[in-house]
């Protein structure tokens, strides 16, 4: 049976960059052990002779030639999405 | 910091290194958008797909495959036939897939060597793997203020991270490896290699151990010339040292150099690689290389320094110049000034090979550094070939001392004219020494008369004394006379036996 402890809970958080009250703590620990015990069906396939799969589609070498693409975008469209914009840069949470 | 050298002794120091070259492809890894951000206003070489856009669909670069490929060759190793691309998940504001790709299991070069000239120690360092991924972008932390700043410019940018087992047990053979690597890179062609804009970032793995065991490692990373690299694995042997010989541990971390003050500062403790929650990445078709494919590109493979090392070494150049040679090769490759291929011009004549060797060393290649610090051009159409070809003819027609060489050689290289002849140009200079006997004679001659006290000396058995006649004939040749034809000329007329 799948096993997530509290500290399992934590670290996620950590990783994510997610601070969580007590009370999330608690109820991601519960949602987390139901999807894991929900994902943990999968044990009970047969895979012995099964390559990973990760590419569905068959194709190999899809490449493009080394030149510069005009997209079309105006300046803006792209930082327009971006809620905080100080001289063109992205401001962001202080890191470091 | 002082750990004396009987200290240090009792340690066995290990040192691996992770190199991050960026490919010199014209656009992004994955992406369209113009690689070269060395200028560009922040956020303008950027679309959906390095923003990292719900849907984008990164599409590889075929030139960065390419470049890969011959840098394989480069390590001494050659391209797999299968590899494919994964994503490694981290959250950092410059990431904004929120994964890095990059190659995880099935990287494109795995295994390959790098021999190293660190002083006589020349020693070959075993390569892991090298993977192509993209950069992530730039952050930058303004002082005061309680925000960072992101331009996504150079996320996509093309890297391959080359990757050393922990082979080196020195600083200066970290030095000597970074040093390879970089010449490997210029040789290459695979990359600018240029260091002041970061192309090519080191990440230094050190340890220290009383045992055969390998000892608890830090990382230095995001080192940027070969210097540092050297500096940041010294401070850090000594400091972990020091931490055992006072009986406390070395413990694992990320580490970055202050270049200010010349040492390392602990930075976030290392994520365990598990953490990175690797996976394959769905969106890239795996990359499939042919035999016919790799051979194409082993047999287009540019000279390397092993090969000119090998045809120097039997010109009979020393280590040092072939050294300091290859490096300037590497550095001025772009302002196609040409050192190697000049002096392995005729390798018949090994004598032109050390003069050409010796005035590169000595006089062109030191010039060319001070000059490139004031910023002036060292050359206007002067074609060097023709240039050094006449300057040695000169030597051996006797027409040029050797001095007079070396000042004809800065004025030629420094007042940067076209010259066709170099004749010409030492005449009107007055470098060219006088081998005609009657002009040599008479002012042999008058120095004769006019020094009555040195002659009387010589003819005594004080042979010594010439030395101050044979500088008077130069003196009053205005140093044009040649000072061995004018020693033997003045021998001759005062009948002394040579």
């Amino acid at each position: 049976m799948a096993v997530i402890s509290r500290d399992d809970v934590l670290k996620l958080a950590q990783l994510a960059r997610l601070s969580l009250s007590d009370d999330e703590v608690e109820q991601f620990l519960i949602e987390l052990r139901e999807i894991l015990l929900y994902v943990e069906q999968l044990k009970s396939v047969n895979v012995d002779n099964l390559a990973p799969t990760d590419q569905v589609t068959g194709l190999v070498n899809v490449m493009r030639d080394d030149i510069t693409i005009d997209y079309g975008y105006a300046p803006g469209d792209l930082l327009g999405n971006v809620p905080r914009v100080e001289e063109n840069l992205i401001m962001v949470q202080r890191v470091l | 910091m002082n750990i004396d050298s009987k200290t240090r002794n009792k340690y066995k120091v290990t040192i691996g290194i992770e190199c991050h070259v960026q490919l010199k492809t014209k656009s992004k890894l994955f992406s369209g958008a113009d690689n070269d951000a060395r200028t560009a206003a922040p956020n303008t070489l950027v679309n959906h797909i390095d923003f990292g856009l719900p849907g984008a669909l990164p599409v590889l670069n075929k030139e960065a495959v390419r470049l890969a490929s011959v840098l394989a060759f480069a390590l001494n190793s050659k391209p797999q036939s299968f590899s494919k691309f994964d994503r490694k998940h981290y959250f950092y504001p410059d990431l904004p897939m929120g994964y890095q790709i990059t190659q995880y299991d099935q990287p494109i070069i795995i295994g390959g060597d790098v021999e190293i000239h660190d002083g006589n120690n020349i020693k070959r360092i075993k390569i892991t793997r090298a993977h192509l991924e993209a950069d992530a972008g730039k952050s930058m932390h303004p002082a005061g203020k309680n925000y960072s700043l992101v331009d996504l410019n150079r996320a996509g940018t093309p890297l391959v991270e080359i990757v050393s087992e922990p082979d080196m047990h020195s600083s200066s053979e970290a030095k000597a490896f970074v040093r390879e690597l970089y010449l490997l890179v210029r040789y290459s062609g695979v990359s600018d290699a240029n260091l002041y804009y970061g192309n090519m970032r080191f990440d230094v793995n050190v340890s220290v151990s009383r045992t055969e065991e390998l000892g608890t490692r830090t990382e230095t990373k995001n080192l940027n010339s070969f210097r540092s690299v050297e500096k940041a694995a010294d401070y850090e042997i000594n400091r972990q040292i020091e931490l055992l010989e006072k009986g406390e541990k070395v413990v694992q971390q990320t580490r970055g150099w202050d270049e200010a003050k010349q040492k390392t500062i602990a930075q976030r403790g290392k994520e365990e690689a598990h953490d990175y929650r690797y996976m394959p990445d769905p969106d890239l078709p795996p990359v499939i290389l042919d035999a016919e494919y790799v051979k194409s590109i082993e047999s287009k493979m540019p000279k390397m320094p092993a090969f000119w090392r090998k045809q120097l070494a039997d010109l009979g150049i020393g280590s040092m110049h072939i050294e300091t040679l290859l490096e300037a090769q590497a550095d001025y490759k772009d302002d196609g000034v040409e050192f190697l291929s000049l002096v392995c011009e005729d390798v018949n004549n090994k004598e032109y090979a050390t003069s050409l060797a010796n005035w590169f060393v000595n006089i062109e290649i030191p010039l060319r550094a001070q000059i490139n610090e004031s910023g002036t051009d060292l050359e206007q159409g002067l074609n060097r070939r023709d240039m050094y070809k006449q300057l040695y003819g000169l030597i051996s027609e006797n027409k040029l001392s050797s001095t007079n060489a070396k000042i004809l050689l800065t004025k030629l290289l420094t007042e940067g004219k076209p010259c066709r002849s170099v004749l010409k140009f030492a005449t009107e200079n007055s470098l060219i020494q006088l081998s005609d006997q009657n002009e040599i004679d008479k002012i042999v001659d008058e120095v004769i008369i006019n020094n009555p006290k040195p002659v009387s000396d010589i003819k005594k058995g004080e042979i010594k004394a010439v030395g101050y006649l044979v500088g008077q004939v130069m003196a009053h040749s205005s140093g044009q006379a040649n000072p061995s034809l004018t020693r033997d000329l003045i021998l001759e007329k005062l009948g002394i036996d040579k």
